[in-house]
């Protein structure tokens, strides 16, 4: 079979049961929502192909079972990620909360330079929202990670989401291939360093 | 239609939609009164719609889309281009074919099944009075069967390109169906696996007669060749000399080359190369040697060392040794003539190393401290044989340095005694037979057939006793062959039998002795077993139910034996009376729990309004505490872990099974009752993911709280080890994996290639929940009353040979596609709820039997 993509990102979906990690894989892969999903059970991955600046990207998004009792199991496929979703449940303060943690395991188990973002899940459920957009971007500002409110249901900032994570993880990719290839390195620098620093914080700002 | 309902999601354009389609309108158009249509020239169903219009607002809705689609699609015509590269929806939508287009758009819009109970409602208007849409049953059935499909999400998304980089996982059983239906195979596995489990590898290339041939073949480009005498990602290099004399034909002088032994995913080869062609760095002369490489390029050799049977070994004081391959064929392959120095051991020491696991040489090399391998002492019979394997090619050698080695497999499994089903593919005929025959030789038998050849005195029969020595020899190689795939099947077999002899119960019990069990549990032997009010015959209900099920009308009854919340042998008023007890037990349980739900309602309710974390001091006191000691720190921290647990459990009840009928917000409730009395009563442990998945299959045939928790607790005695507190399932991996390197080791070979996955980590949840996920619910009943019975019949560790089953099921599909680990997680995902269980079941009894026979079979 011909490979038909020019990068392969394995990214990785956690965050506590219930927040609805599924739903949004679901909402990227098929553009659809379902509300009669199971909770998830050992592991399971979709792809989905995205292309960037002309690239053609595929996207392997391992979903994961959220109680902490599974972790043992969960923290095995963190080592492969290069790209981490943490979603919470803006409804729910707990899950909110639990990020830190999440964070903490990923640093235990995961490689140095994931990429990571977090996702404030089920925006459209306004009316029950127990975590403010601001407690969240204040979060994301703390560990220097990206931040968007999604809803899988309203299909809001869901694809924004995971094309951000998988540009930035690009960026880093493209970058160390500079850095381990010298001659064309200050053109592309010059270039890219600016446009870098001026999108950092971009999309928690949105 | 009913794949539909039972599937979580469909594409929209999937084939299914359009035979649902079809239904539909076949369903619409019977009886449909055309007259009172007027004059449409659409299509009828079309014209029905327009019809009713007026009053039914979904009509409305559907056709207002309809219209828009078809505006698309005449646009769409007139600028192609312009279009193309949009995806909105609408556009989208003007691919479809526009056969039952109404009917689709009104499923997608979720608009169906309200025109249907419309057209129901009013069906004496528009249909005639037979007409399906008329009758009082099955019109509403009818409608009442699409409110399902309409509540589903129809997904669009998938682009063309992850068909062919991501084929679902049915297109490739579609393919492979397609692909072994031209062998004339429709099964997805040839009645048992290919071939049968227990076989060494299978030949993999052509066996050609002679090496120089072999390496013609093989020698597809002479970069290639070159190419693959390095250890590249496909080939491991073993051994590597220079200088290592060859003669490649008997017209040509014996020339210096490289030798190296590789070890390929195929197997190990032995390569040859002249120098000639190694050394590609000569300037001067390159005309000449162009010339003349061509010519080398015939004399590389190439041996696969699956091919040869024997391994002579001649030693001469003056010379570094020889060594002579002959093949299965007894073809001898060209000497190869080492130089001095000890690397004739260590070839054949690296050669030994690099059969491992699956073959050695015969006699093994003898390990000596100081020296590491060194020539067994064997010498007497060892000279013998070599000298009488040589016999014919009238070399004189030194008794004490040659020596014949054979390459024997460690074990020969085509050899074992195969079962009926599985010998019945035309294997060969079992071992026992031939060894039957005379024994193997022995040092006396050779000596006698040395001195018939002294004997001898006439000259015309000295090339008649050649003969017949020769035959001799043969016939002898052929009793030794056979003798050590005899040895080398019961080492074997002991393997098998101290490690795997635990998985399965040493008794066979047999399908069809005293009856036959291959009908299972029907309700008139159900009937006739329990009468009385007494159920004696526990070994025959086993038995039954093992082999062939339980009709579901007396699942219901029978379970509660299954899995012993009744006693066999027990009357009508005990279980009546343990039912009783069993009941009080459970609403004072639930009172237990629901007392404190109440304090943690009251908690939640009052950190929510305060949005403060703690419950003031006084409430606290207020409330009495029904269980455990009452001192306050406690009765705190009982209250977080209770609040935490009901969170979980609500979390998950609210989406267990929605889309199987029995889970109604009621019978949603009765699991959360079931589920919260189980966790309240091992709060230790707490709630963990996929416990409701346990107790719903129970509850859906009790619907019975009281009966089903009980039940459920009898369940959890085998299954909460599997829980990631309990560590089962690293013991389950473990057996799998040697389970499938017996039954299957081609496939171990591939999943271990594939990067391992060996570590059966796809396995998970399969044995966490039984199944029940894998199976859609009428399945799931089935396998698990066989799991139940399995253990008193055959095996109390079926779900493994389930899982093998399951794997051996697409065996050929996972090695014909390379599926690696991540293939594999995303095709049984895919095919989850979509395997024919009752070959799987058959399947998994067959290995089981297997197993039990090999160690039987002593």
């Amino acid at each position: 079979m011909a490979k038909t993509y020019d990068y392969l990102f394995k990214l990785l979906l956690i965050g506590d049961s219930g927040v609805g990690k599924t739903c949004v894989l679901f909402r990227f892969s098929e553009d659809a929502f379902n509300s009669t999903f199971i909770s998830t059970i050992g592991i399971d991955f979709k792809i989905r192909t995205i292309e960037l600046e002309g690239k053609k990207i595929k996207l392997q998004i391992w979903d994961t079972a959220g109680q902490e009792r599974f972790r043992t199991i969960t923290t095995a496929y963190y080592r492969g990620a290069m790209g981490i979703m943490l979603v919470y449940d803006i409804t729910n303060e707990k899950s909110f909360y639990n990020i830190r943690t999440w964070i903490r395991n990923i640093e235990e188990h995961a490689s140095n330079d994931v990429e990571k973002m977090i996702l404030g899940n089920k925006c459209d459920m306004n009316d029950r929202r127990q975590v403010s957009k601001e407690k969240g971007e204040a979060l994301a500002v703390e560990y220097g990670v990206k931040f968007l409110e999604t809803s899988a249901k309203a299909s809001i900032n869901v694809e924004e989401g995971f094309i951000s994570l998988a540009r930035d993880i690009k960026a880093k990719m493209d970058r160390k291939l500079e850095a381990s290839n010298p001659s064309n390195r200050t053109a592309h620098q010059l270039k890219n360093e600016p446009s870098k620093k001026s999108r950092k914080w971009s999309c928690a700002l949105l | 239609m009913e794949e539909s309902v039972t599937r979580k999601f469909v594409h929209e354009e999937s084939s299914t939609i359009t035979s649902l389609c079809g239904a539909v309108e076949a369903c619409l158009l019977h009886g449909l009164r055309k007259r009172s249509l007027g004059l449409f020239k659409n299509s009828t169903t079309t014209a029905l719609l327009q019809k009713i219009n007026k009053n039914c607002p979904p009509a409305t809705e559907v056709l207002r889309v309809l219209g828009q689609v078809e505006q698309n699609n005449d646009n769409l015509k007139k600028s192609i281009d312009s279009n193309r590269n949009q995806t909105s929806l609408s556009n989208r939508k003007t691919q479809y074919n526009p056969k039952y287009l109404w009917i689709r758009i009104a499923l997608f819009e979720k608009q169906l099944a309200k025109i249907l109970e419309y057209l129901v409602t009013n069906s004496s208007k528009y249909y005639e009075k037979d007409a399906l849409m008329t009758d009082p049953c099955d019109g509403p059935t009818f409608s009442t069967l699409l409110v399902g499909p309409c509540a589903l999400d129809y997904t669009r998304m998938k682009t063309p390109d992850h068909f062919w980089t991501d084929p679902p996982a049915d297109e490739l059983v579609q393919r492979h169906r397609i692909h072994s239906s031209a062998h004339g195979n429709h099964q997805m596995r040839s009645d048992s696996p290919k071939r049968p489990g227990l076989q060494v590898l299978p030949v993999r290339r052509h066996t050609s007669s002679s090496s120089e041939e072999s390496a013609r073949t093989v020698l597809t480009s002479a970069k290639e060749y070159v190419e693959s005498l390095h250890q590249n990602n496909k080939s491991t290099l073993l051994y590597g000399k220079n200088n290592v004399l060859v003669q490649p034909r008997e017209d040509v002088e014996p020339l210096a080359g490289y030798l190296s032994l590789h070890q390929e995913s195929a197997g190990l080869s032995v390569k040859w190369t002249p120098n000639q062609l190694m050394n590609g760095c000569c300037d001067k002369e390159q005309d000449e040697e162009s010339a003349d490489r061509s010519l080398f390029w015939d004399f590389a050799v190439t041996v696969y060392i699956d091919e040869i049977v024997y391994l002579h070994c001649h030693q001469r004081s003056d010379t570094g040794g020889t060594i002579v391959l002959v093949g299965q064929d007894g073809v001898q392959r060209p000497p190869i003539h080492f130089p001095k120095g000890g690397h004739l051991l260590a070839f054949l020491s690296c050669l030994e190393n690099g059969l491992l696991p699956h073959g050695q040489l015969d006699p093994p090399l003898w390990s000596q401290r100081g020296r590491g391998k060194v020539f067994p002492r064997l010498k007497r019979k060892g000279s013998r044989l070599s000298s009488a394997a040589s016999a014919g090619s009238g070399h004189s050698e030194d008794e004490a340095t040659d020596y014949v080695f054979r390459i024997v497999s460690t074990f020969r499994p085509e050899n074992l005694p195969t079962l009926q089903w599985a010998s019945s593919q035309g294997s060969r005929p079992p071992v026992p037979e031939v060894i039957a025959t005379p024994p193997p030789p022995s040092v006396s038998s050779l000596d006698e057939a040395m001195d018939i050849n002294g004997d001898v005195d006439e000259a015309t029969e000295g090339h008649r006793s050649a003969v017949k020595m020769l035959c001799d020899t043969m016939r002898r190689q052929i009793l030794s062959r056979a003798f050590y795939g005899w040895l080398s099947h019961c080492r074997h077999l002991k393997t098998v039998r101290t490690h795997l002899s635990g998985l399965v119960n040493n008794v066979i019990v047999a399908v069809d002795d005293p009856s036959d069990a291959s009908g299972g549990l029907s309700a008139e032997l159900w009937a006739e077993m329990s009468q009385g009010g007494v159920v004696k015959d526990k070994g025959n209900i086993y038995r039954l139910v093992y082999y062939g099920g339980c009709v579901h009308e007396v699942r219901k009854e029978v379970w509660p034996y299954l899995l012993g919340h009744y006693a066999f042998g027990s009357t009508e008023e005990e279980r009546v009376e343990h039912d009783d007890h069993v009941k009080q037990q459970y609403e004072r349980t639930m009172s237990e729990w629901l007392a404190i739900e109440a304090i943690v309602r009251q908690r939640d309710k009052e950190t929510m309004a305060a949005n403060l974390a703690k419950l003031s001091q006084e409430s606290q006191d207020m409330i009495p505490l029904v269980r455990k000691d009452s001192s306050l720190s406690n009765d705190a921290e009982l209250l977080d872990s209770v609040a935490l647990n009901l969170h979980r459990i609500d979390k998950d009840v609210q989406r267990c099974d929605r889309n199987y009928w029995y889970f109604t917000p009621t019978n949603l409730d009765k699991l959360r009752n079931v589920m919260c009395t189980y966790v309240w009563e091992h709060l230790e442990v707490g709630y963990v993911q996929g416990m409701c998945d346990l107790v719903a299959p129970l509850l859906v045939i009790f619907d019975d709280e009281a009966k089903a928790y009980s039940c459920f607790c009898h369940l959890m005695k085998r299954m909460s080890s599997n829980f990631p507190h309990g560590g089962a399932m690293d013991q389950h991996f473990a057996n799998m994996r040697s389970l499938i390197q017996i039954l299957d080791p081609e496939l171990f070979e591939h999943m271990h290639q594939y990067g391992d996955y060996t570590h059966f980590y796809f396995c998970y949840r399969w044995f966490l929940l039984d199944f029940k996920r894998e199976l859609v619910y009428d399945d799931v009943f089935c396998v698990w009353e066989t799991i139940w019975a399995a253990r008193h019949i055959s095996s109390r560790h079926f779900v493994l040979f389930l899982a093998l089953a399951l794997v051996q099921y697409y065996r050929d599909i996972i090695m014909d596609n390379n599926m690696d680990f991540t293939d594999i997680i995303k095709f049984f995902n895919e095919m989850a709820e979509r395997h024919n269980a009752k070959q799987v079941l058959q399947l998994s009894r067959e290995l089981v039997y297997k197993l039990q026979d090999l160690i039987d079979n002593k």
